[in-house]
């Protein structure tokens, strides 16, 4: 005997599966409720990037202009200290010449006669 | 009911789209059911299938061209999608079909499986198959495709069908003449 022909006879070939009832009825409303769901989020996704790109454009300008005031500022300063740093300097050498003069008890007729007689 | 020439037509206008979608699903719904709750067995796991499947073809709509039956397409989508839940089930160690018996305990455990124990046994064979013995078995035995239509379904020659499902055929017989 044909093998195809045995399990025919053997087993059959009925449908022994189940299905509740009405579901074929509603199967079109519910793949179409499944396809509008996953077309959704898609949407939500797009409206929230577009408004990250605004907060990070406006955080990345605000940045910037904090950065370019801090430089400018620092700028400001550090030439604002190089100038003291330059008037001090110079203080110091007026001072340790008058100290040197009031320590070998010149005045100041006899400095200049000292630096006359040396030419 | 549409033809398949005024269905596509209607599928492929943004306009009549949707309405035509849901037609396609009424139309061949039940057919597709079939196929893919003969290879996944429970009517739970056969609902998914089926709406991943017509979920598949509704992002897949600009694929198709009309070169082939939208019922050929549609089942190519359904087979893949209930082979690839079936690898899925295996790799969870879901309803290993190495374990003898479980197919057929489960089925006669299921409200929605009417059959005896006989038709239950026919189902542990039947997954205990390599997929595409499985596929072609279920398709030749109990759909009675042709296997010119099964060639474009399942993209295989037709030699290489007929192969698989007397390979099957033997295996099934053997598995209920030991049990004789």
């Amino acid at each position: 005997m044909n093998e195809e022909t045995y399990l025919k006879e053997r087993v059959g070939k009925e449908n022994p599966f189940r299905v509740p009832d009405g579901y074929f009825d509603t199967l079109a409303s519910q793949v179409m409720a499944r396809i509008d769901a996953e077309a959704q989020p898609q949407k939500k996704a797009k409206v929230i990037s577009m408004h990250r790109v605004f907060y990070y454009a406006a955080a990345a300008v605000c940045a910037l202009f904090v950065c370019a005031t801090v430089y400018l500022s620092f700028n400001k300063e550090s030439e604002a200290v190089e100038q003291q740093n330059m008037a001090v300097a110079e203080q110091p050498a007026d001072n340790y010449f008058d100290e040197a003069a009031d320590y070998m008890m010149l005045d100041n007729q006899a400095i200049y006669a000292c630096l006359a007689s040396d030419y | 009911m549409y033809t398949d020439e005024e269905l596509t037509g209607l599928l492929q206008n943004p306009k009549t789209q949707r309405k035509a979608f849901e037609a396609l699903v009424c139309q061949y719904g039940e057919q597709l059911y079939w196929v893919i709750r003969r290879m996944v067995l429970t009517h739970e796991d056969a609902n998914d299938v089926l709406q991943n499947t017509y979920l598949k073809a509704w992002n897949g709509l600009s694929t198709f061209h009309g070169d082939a039956k939208l019922s050929t397409w549609l089942s190519r989508i359904a087979i893949n999608e209930s082979v690839d839940f079936l690898r899925r089930q295996k790799t969870h160690g879901a309803l290993s079909c190495d374990e003898d018996l479980s197919v057929a305990n489960s089925l006669m455990a299921d409200n929605y499986f009417d059959g005896d124990e006989t038709q239950a046994l026919l189902q542990q064979a039947v997954a205990s198959l390599p997929d595409v013995q499985r596929t072609v078995f279920q398709l030749r035995y109990f759909e009675d495709m042709k296997y010119s239509e099964m060639s474009q379904v399942l993209k295989t020659s037709e030699g290489s069908l007929k192969a698989s499902y007397h390979i099957a055929v033997k295996k099934i017989s053997e598995f209920f003449k030991s049990r004789d």
